[in-house]
Parts: C-alpha cells; structure tokens; sequence
C-alpha cells in the first residue's frame, strides 16, 4: 500500500502517477476534504434553522444556495469518490492484477474531479441538487447554474470512466484461477455498482445537456411555453438517480462485508446470497424511480407499478442485513471501532428501509412528500447507511495506508457521538416531516411543535459535528504521531489477511 | 391431495370475489364523503405498527448478537477457523 | 442448486434465509395491498364536487370558486362539502399542499393535475407550498378558512 508518511516522496509523484494506490489515495483525500466542505455547510443551515427569524444567513439566496451545494458535494464530490478510492486500492489486488486495467484513464477519471468541484464551490448555484425545471430553464440566477451543470456534466464522465474500468479489470485482467463466483463480495459490489452506473447515468448526461439548451432559449424540452414537459426532466432525472442510489450505498455494503467476518473471526455466511443479492438489486434498482414523482399528477395505474417496483427491491436489501447478522452468529467478534461502525450502520439501515416501505405505499406520500419527513429519510441512507460503512471502513484501511494504528479511543467517541446525532437529527425529522414542515425553506412560522424539533435536531447536528471534529483530528494526528501498526495483524484478530500490502508501488 | 388444493383454491375464490366487488363499490354514496385524513392516517398507523413490531425483532437480535458473541463475554469460545487463521 | 451446494460446504442450512426472505416478501405483499386500497379510495372523486381552480405562481396562490369569486392567498369553504381542486402553475413548479387535511398536489406548468378532499372541521388550516420554488418559497403560504354551512 502507499505507506507515504514513513517514506515520503515529492507531492507531484503522487499527483502525476498512474498506480492504482495512488490514485486511491488522491480519491480519498479529495473526497475526506469535500466531506468535511460540505458537513460544514450542513451546520451553517442547522445555525439557520434553529428558530424561526433571521440567525446567521441574511437572506434566502444564501440559504438556497447553501443547502443546494451541501447535497451536490456531499453526493458526487464525497460518497462517489470515496467509494472510488477503495476500489481502486483494492480491487486489482481482489482480481489479482498488477493494477487497474486502464491506469492513465483511471488518472484522468480522478482528475475531472477538482474542476468539477471548483465549478460547484465557486457557481453556489441554488436550484437544489435536482435542478427541476421551470425553476432551472426560467428561474434560476447564472452562471452558477451554468456553472452547476458543466460541474455535474464532468462528474458524470468521471464516473463512467471510473465505471468502465472497474467492469474491465474485474471480467478481463481477473486471474484466470480465480472464477467470478470466488471473487471476494467487495470486488461484486463494485462490478454491479460499475454496471449500475454505465446503465443509469448517461441518461442524466442527456438531460443536463437538454437543460443547458433550454437555459440558453436554443430548445424547449422543458418548458411549457416552448411546447415542452418539465415532468419529462422528472423523469429522466429519477432514471439516474433513483439508481444512483443503490450505485452509493452497494459499495458501502460491500465494505461491511469485509469487516463483518474479520472482526467476527469467521467466514461470511453466504457468499451466493451476498452475489444473488447485489445483482438483484442492480436489476431491480432500475423498476422505482419514479416513486419520487407520485404528487406531480401520475396516474393510479403509474403509481402502482413504481410502488411494486420499489417493494420488489425490498427483498434483496433485507438478504444483506441477513447475512451480516447471520456473520455475527456464532462469530467471537472483536469489538474495534470498524466493526462498531458496521453495526451502527446495519441498525440504521434498517430503519432507513422502513421509512422507504413507508414511502413506497402511494397515500403516504399526500401527508410525507417533500416535508421533512423525506430529509430525514434519505440522510438516515446516506449518512446512516453509507457514510456509516465508508467511514467504517475508513478507519479499518488507515493502518494499511498510513503504517500506523489510528487513536481507539477517539474513534469509538466518534463513533457513539456520530450514533446519538444521527438518530437525534434524522429520527426527530421523520417526526417534524408528519407535522408538515416543507423542505427547503429558509425561515418558518413559529409553530410551537416545529421549533422545539427544529432545537433538537440543530443540537444532534452539533453532536454529529463534534464527532466529525475528533476524527479530523484523529486522522491527522495518528498518521503523524500514531503508534506503528503491525501490518501483518494491525486489529491483533490472529488471522491471516489476503491483502495487506500486496500491492506494489513502484515508487517505494 | 389435487382435490384439497382444489377445493381451497375454490372456496378462496369465493371469499375473494365479493370482497372485491364490495371493495371496487364503496365511496359512491352521495353526500357522504370518504375522510381522506382519516384513510390516509389510518394506513400510516397500520403500517408503523409494522414497521416497529419488525423494527424490535431487528434491533433485538443485533444487541443480543452484539452482547453474545463478543470477544469479552464469559460464553465466547474461539470459531472453528481461527485454528488455521484463514477467514 | 449450486446455492444448495455451497450451502453444504460451509456447513450451515440455507432454510432459515428461504423463510426470512419469505416474511419479508409477504410483509411488501401486505404493504403493497393496504396502500393500493386506500390509494384507489382517496382517488375516487365524488360526482357532485365543487370545482376549485388554483393557480400557483412566485410566490403566491390565487383560487377560482365555481361561481367566479376570486381569492388570493385565502381560502373560504363550506364544511360537509366536498371539493375538487383543478391545479394550474403559470411559472415554475409549486406544490399545493393543506397538510392538515392531507391534501397535496404538484402545479406543473402546462398541466393541469387534480386533488379532491371534503374539510369535516371548522377552522383555520395553513395552506404552503411544498415544492422548491425559489427566493421566497419559504414564505408562499395562505390560509384555509373552513366555515360552517350558511354562517
């Protein structure tokens, strides 16, 4: 692996190489530092929302454009790469193949990145991370919007790229001893997500391109005056992302996969249901999207095929919190902090899947659309589910990366910190969504229920933020100064690993 | 054997068939409108009595896998696979 | 098959997933059937409702009665009634939403969508737009007065 701080070398070694390592390790330090970007936006609107009137954003421009560039970062500029830098480190090694099939694509695939991220960060356009149009083509202050879509337009290449090469190095540069029915779990959630991605997101690519046209008055596709159909961006738009989302969190299942039977001492359960599973969903993925669009005026017959389809996917996810715990059964697990993390992450999970049957069954959707309700949901997925595993498994892979151990006790206060704040915040916003407060908006009347919710969910996102402050520290501090791990045995679990520091850079 | 699955699949059919016609009729009285608050709520409650009863089994089985097959519980006994050191 | 076979090899019985996984698909089932029925009740328009035409734009609601009263930003209507809202946009997209009496529907720009409810209590209900509009769609809210017959 890339042990740079106990042998260091010229920064733009790192930058300008083309090894899998170090392009992972590029990955995960863009997407840790866009992490924390855009955490801190997130505690900039929890500040505003505290109580009603103005706090500490003057005016709702700021407001819009804040919560707009908080979920862009935190969806393509944090989870998508981070997922990237693991499979990047490990995948090869998992296919037994000197490196990425591709390598100087994998470079360029990374390095579409900070621009995009630059165009974001310094557009801070308002529209919210789903630009709906009319409000996008006619509404919408340039050229941050512009700017927005030529951002999201380089992170939808990067990504088809990056998906490219994963599927090639897993089907064409795998061992030939290994068949793909051995591959480890990890390495499958990375050729399903791969193939989600080659599947979903162009169509996206499409509809940012029509929308660009649209803003410059050169076509219609969306705008009723010109004859066109704003529900067809709608459309278009849940195509990508409603996959998008099985494309985030099947990476963070393949993560707990690693770290349930290492820290367990015992195989995985099923490896086949584990396989079954992920290309279920992947296939599946595909049948729900629009559950997301059951108030903009579909039919009965519509609504009934997307709830059928998002149930049908129900099964498959409950298959993999099956085989975690089934994992654990009889295992005599070592309670490091990784592991703590995976558990706190299934838990969570769970709940999550919950909230989406719920939001599956098509009446529910009069009383939870676009409340608070749907915030707390889909942050209890992504910030319970995947950020829980990534985070997870970040502290797993730190000894491998930096030669020494992080901080223990500092990464299981993040981890309880972390905990309580994501249930106080996510589980207080399904309750705030039920008493009707919309999403997205900048002040509120002061409704006695909704201020008291709005103080506890301000006070468990300063909790999250502590918790976020300590591992920042700790992730700096123990790679400096940490103790030095044993590589053979960094977690002292008394097994053998298959993939410490297998991978040779040529550099060291 | 056939005829008991017959048999049942008849009286099922049934059973079935008038609950849907009497389902496919209802809210057509004049003057009396359904409470779609009522409805809607009452779909809600039903399905989090679900969701909670399914959400204890859950959350109870990972605390008591949590508390059981920890390293430091006085029950835990090395797996099988932990001779070798290959998992 | 194979499953079966793996399943051997390492030694544990594959039954107890089949089962899971089989309450797991009989719960979507159950979920599945409860919704379909409710959603095909509440869509259900009664004959003699009264049409209410609501037009959405930034950042306010104006509502059309049958007999061509206008209002801006209120709403007077009678309780026992039932209602059917015939929703316009003349901008972007807004959603019209009471959640009090859960209604909600989208006003999409060159569409018309309809939402029907029947108000059971007297009162005054908040009436907000739910849908990202823009600068000021925190604050495009109206107010429902439902009033007894004849007052």
């Amino acid at each position: 692996m890339v042990l740079e701080l106990q042998k260091p070398r010229p920064i733009w070694q790192i930058m300008f190489s083309t090894h899998h390592t170090d392009v992972g390790l590029l990955y995960l330090i863009t997407s840790l530092a866009f992490m924390f970007m855009g955490g801190a936006l997130a505690l900039l609107l929890r500040v505003e929302l505290f109580s009603p009137g103005v706090q500490l954003i003057a005016d709702s421009m700021t407001y819009n454009r804040i919560f707009t560039v908080h979920g862009t970062t935190l969806i393509f500029l944090f989870i998508l790469p981070s997922a990237s830098a693991f499979g990047n480190y490990l995948v090869p090694i998992m296919v037994r193949y000197k490196d990425m099939a591709y390598p100087k694509l994998n470079a360029v695939a990374f390095w579409m990145i900070p621009p995009a991220g630059a165009l974001i960060w310094l557009g801070f356009a308002d529209f919210t991370w789903y630009a709906y149009p009319t409000y996008s083509v006619i509404s919408a202050p340039g050229p941050a919007a512009d700017m927005w879509i030529f951002g999201l337009k380089i992170l939808g290449i990067s990504s088809i790229l990056g998906a490219i090469n994963f599927v090639v190095t897993i089907m064409k540069c795998k061992h030939p001893d290994l068949p793909l029915s051995k591959m480890p779990l990890l390495a499958w959630s990375y050729l399903t997500s791969s193939l989600i991605i080659l599947v979903a997101v162009p169509t996206f690519a499409a509809a940012l391109l029509m929308l660009l046209t649209d803003r410059l008055g050169a076509s219609g596709f969306f705008n009723p005056a010109m004859g066109g159909d704003p529900i067809a961006y709608q459309h278009l738009f849940w195509f990508t992302f409603h996959p998008e989302v099985y494309i985030l969190v099947i990476p963070a299942i393949g993560f707990m996969y690693e770290i349930f039977p290492r820290f367990s001492r015992k195989p995985i359960f099923s490896h086949s249901s584990g396989v079954f599973a992920f290309t279920l969903l992947a296939i599946v993925g595909f049948s729900s999207w629009a559950h997301h669009m059951y108030a903009s005026g579909m039919s009965f017959t519509e609504k009934t095929v997307f709830m059928v389809g998002t149930l049908a996917a129900v099964p498959a996810s409950a298959m993999h919190v099956f085989n975690f715990l089934a994992t654990m059964w009889g295992g005599r697990i070592k309670f490091a902090t990784p592991i703590m993390w995976a558990v706190g992450g299934i838990a969570l999970f769970f709940s999550a899947g919950a909230g989406g049957v719920v939001n599956a069954a098509m009446p529910l959707d009069f009383m939870s659309h676009d409340t608070y309700w749907v915030v707390g949901h889909f942050h209890l997925f992504v910030m319970g589910t995947i950020l829980f595993g990534t985070v997870g498994f970040i502290y797993y892979f730190f000894p491998y990366v930096t030669g020494r151990m992080y901080n223990e006790v500092m990464g299981k206060v993040h981890f309880i910190l972390s905990f309580i704040g994501t249930v106080l915040v996510f589980f207080t916003q399904h309750i705030l969504g039920l008493f009707g407060m919309p999403r997205r908006i900048y002040d509120y009347p002061p409704i006695p229920e909704w201020v008291q919710m709005n103080i506890i969910i301000s006070i468990g996102a300063f909790i999250i933020g502590i918790g976020m402050a300590i591992f920042l520290v700790n992730l700096i501090w123990s790679s400096a100064k940490g103790k030095p791990a044993d590589m053979d045995d960094p977690f002292e679990l008394g097994g053998k690993y298959y993939f410490p520091y297998q991978a040779k850079n040529p550099s060291h | 054997m056939k005829v008991i699955i017959g048999f049942g699949l008849v009286l099922a059919l049934l059973i079935v068939l008038p609950s849907v016609q009497n389902v496919m009729a209802a809210g057509d009285t004049p003057g009396e409108y359904l409470d779609r608050k009522e409805l809607i709520w009452g779909l809600f409650y039903r399905l989090m009595i679900v969701a909670f009863t399914v959400g204890t089994v859950v959350s109870g089985m990972i605390v008591w896998l949590v508390l059981r097959f920890r390293e430091s519980n006085p029950k835990a006994k090395p797996t099988s696979y932990e001779a070798e050191g290959n998992w | 098959m194979k499953q079966k076979g793996i399943g051997k090899m390492s030694g544990h019985s594959n039954w107890p997933e089949w089962i899971y996984v089989a309450v797991v698909i009989a719960l979507m089932c159950y979920v599945g059937a409860e919704a379909w029925n409710v959603e095909r009740l509440i869509e259900h328009v009664p004959e003699d409702a009264k049409l209410i035409t609501v037009t959405g734009q930034q950042w306010l609601w104006t509502f059309e009665h049958e007999d061509g009263t206008k209002e801006i930003g209120e709403l007077h209507l009678e309780k026992g009634e039932a209602y059917r809202f015939e929703i316009h946009s003349k901008d972007v997209i807004h959603s019209f939403n009471i959640h009090e009496y859960t209604v909600l529907m989208d006003a999409v720009p060159g569409r018309v969508n309809h939402v029907w409810f029947s108000p059971n209590v007297a009162g005054e209900f908040d009436i907000q737009c739910r849908e990202y509009c823009g600068l000021i769609h925190y604050n495009m809210r109206g107010t429902l007065f439902v009033e007894d017959k004849g007052a």
